[in-house]
């Protein structure tokens, strides 16, 4: 598993991708702090920046995520991972941490500006701020283990790449569609699936253990399925 | 050390390997023989674990695939058809990457620059994966198949894409490693596989049709045993006394191929082998016999022999009768 997260995590930064990803991850939060900065009250960062960062982050993950196993079967040098003394689950989450690394890296930099605001601030606060930090990280975690398990479904980047935006998508999509669609039965799937009804807890700086482990699973669950995707090669 | 138990693989309804079983001893070198589509690649996909068998089983070094994959991994290295490499790494990253993949415990600079060095690549260690020649890349395959020392080599089409001279070194390189290894290859080549190893497996349509030692094969296989001879004598008495010889069925002149020299085809019977007598009654006449070769079929007619389809021996045996 380390092996594999160290030479994935290698890859996206000895190609452009992971340089392109982090800084329009930054300059999209830049930009939200800069109007945070307008308003002059350390308090809008959250709601400010990483409400409306929520679906910048969920549409660009994709991007992240494209190429994860995608590429692997395509060049088939998943011939060399397959074969090698390793479980198909630490593969998957090799590759899983590895993109999530990409990710986090961007997160922890956005963290930068709350920094620099935090020396000027009069009031700052942090509770709201890690606490959209870490749920930021945890949908996430979520999301790019979907995107994983898309990216194996395909030989193709572009494939993975557009089925992932579907996703995400519809994940943004899903609050207003909850209030749309009638039906409290419906409704009530809706928004249990909702990612942002269950990311809004950290906004308001609230550590929410039902969101966390709800995300954790959408983790485990996706994990698993990449790896019994990945291993379905042997039985078809 | 391999140990292929009735295996089967079926694509949907479309039969890859219909009930193949064969053993590896420890340290020969098995040559896989077959044409394109036959099932070589198959086979080798399922001893590495990259495939499962939809029936039988294989073991490896004791471990089977199925009940304990990794330890079996641990016991092959593996260059399949396209070597699988990563473009974007230099062969120094690449190789150390399966390094680590595969867990190997040797001390990491010393063995992989040993492996560098046998299968000549360390002078371009440093370099892209991706800018390297066909024939590099082939290489830097073979140099991840050899990490770790694995007591089992799996070379699907090891020479694929490399020039004559490559093509000579893995050779070499392949009889070397084979003095204390165990190494299952495929090829299309032929004369490949007879100069690199001792036994062969010929594989058509899913089914083993041959498998023996790659000297006696062809012998085995073809059922005339004509041998052709010229010897320096006489042509009319030299026919008769041959034809009065036991276990003799036909013998015909080619005619006077050098000045007094006749060549002559000789058919035995079927099982019995008249060189030596031929020998002794040649020395008692005093006619020298100046070459003796027999038409057994070479390893080319044999192979076409037995991938062309059962058509070409059925025709063979009825034209026998006839």
């Amino acid at each position: 598993m380390a092996a594999i997260f160290k030479k994935e995590l290698k890859s996206y930064f000895s190609s452009p991708i992971g340089y392109v990803v982090v800084a329009v991850l930054l300059a999209l939060y830049g930009f939200f702090y800069y109007v945070t900065v307008l308003y002059r009250s350390s308090s809008y960062i959250s709601s400010m920046v990483y409400s409306n960062m929520f679906m910048w982050s969920m549409m660009i993950i994709p991007i992240i995520t494209m190429k994860s196993m995608s590429d692997d079967k395509k060049n088939k040098t998943d011939q060399a991972l397959l074969t090698a003394p390793v479980g198909v689950t630490s593969i998957v989450m090799g590759k899983f941490l590895a993109a999530f690394a990409v990710y986090a890296i961007a997160m922890v930099a956005s963290l930068i500006p709350a920094l620099i605001i935090s020396l000027f601030a009069t009031s700052m606060s942090w509770g709201s701020v890690l606490g959209t930090f870490f749920g930021s990280l945890f949908y996430g975690a979520a999301m790019i283990s979907i995107g994983v398990f898309v990216s194996s479904l395909t030989e193709s980047q572009i494939i993975a790449a557009i089925g992932t935006f579907g996703i995400s998508i519809f994940l943004i999509l899903v609050d207003q569609l909850g209030t749309v669609v009638g039906g409290t039965i419906f409704q009530t799937i809706l928004n249990w699936i909702s990612f942002n009804a269950r990311y809004q807890p950290f906004t308001n700086g609230t550590f929410s253990i039902p969101s966390l482990v709800f995300f954790i699973s959408i983790v485990a669950v996706f994990v698993f399925f990449t790896a019994r995707k990945l291993e379905s090669k042997r039985w078809s | 050390m391999v140990e292929v138990k009735n295996l089967t693989k079926r694509y949907g309804s479309n039969v890859a390997l219909n009930n193949i079983s064969f053993t590896v001893d420890e340290g020969t070198i098995v040559g896989f023989l077959g044409p394109n589509g036959a099932g070589k690649s198959t086979t080798m996909n399922i001893i590495t674990g990259y495939l499962s068998a939809s029936e039988g089983s294989v073991c490896v070094g004791g471990f089977d695939t199925l009940d304990n994959p990794n330890e079996a991994k641990r016991q092959i290295g593996y260059l399949p058809e396209l070597p699988p490499l990563y473009m974007d790494m230099t062969v120094k990253e690449y190789l150390n990457f399966m390094y680590e993949l595969k867990k190997v415990t040797f001390p990491r600079e010393k063995h992989i620059k040993e492996i560098c060095m046998l299968v000549k690549i360390d002078n371009v260690y440093n370099r892209l994966i991706g800018n390297l020649s066909k024939g590099y890349k082939q290489r830097v395959g073979i140099a991840q198949a050899l990490l770790g020392n694995p007591p089992v080599l799996i070379l699907d089409e090891p020479t694929v894409g490399l020039d004559p001279k490559q093509i000579i070194e893995i050779r070499n390189l392949i009889k070397t490693l084979g003095r204390n290894h165990t190494i299952i290859l495929s090829s299309h080549i032929l004369p490949e596989v007879q100069a690199v190893c001792e036994r062969i497996i010929v594989i058509n349509n899913g089914e083993i049709v041959a498998d023996g030692r790659t000297d006696t094969l062809a012998h085995d296989l073809s059922s005339e045993h004509k041998l052709i001879a010229r010897i320096d004598g006489p042509e009319n008495e030299v026919l008769h006394a041959i034809t009065a010889m036991e276990n003799v069925v036909e013998v015909i002149s080619f005619g006077e191929k050098e000045p007094g020299v006749y060549e002559y085809s000789i058919e035995g019977k079927e099982g019995a082998d008249i060189r030596r007598n031929l020998f002794a009654l040649l020395t008692r006449k005093g006619w020298p016999m100046l070459s003796l070769r027999n038409t057994d079929l070479t390893l080319e007619e044999l192979f076409l022999q037995l991938t062309s389809g059962s058509d070409t021996g059925r025709k063979k045996s009825e034209r026998k009768g006839a």
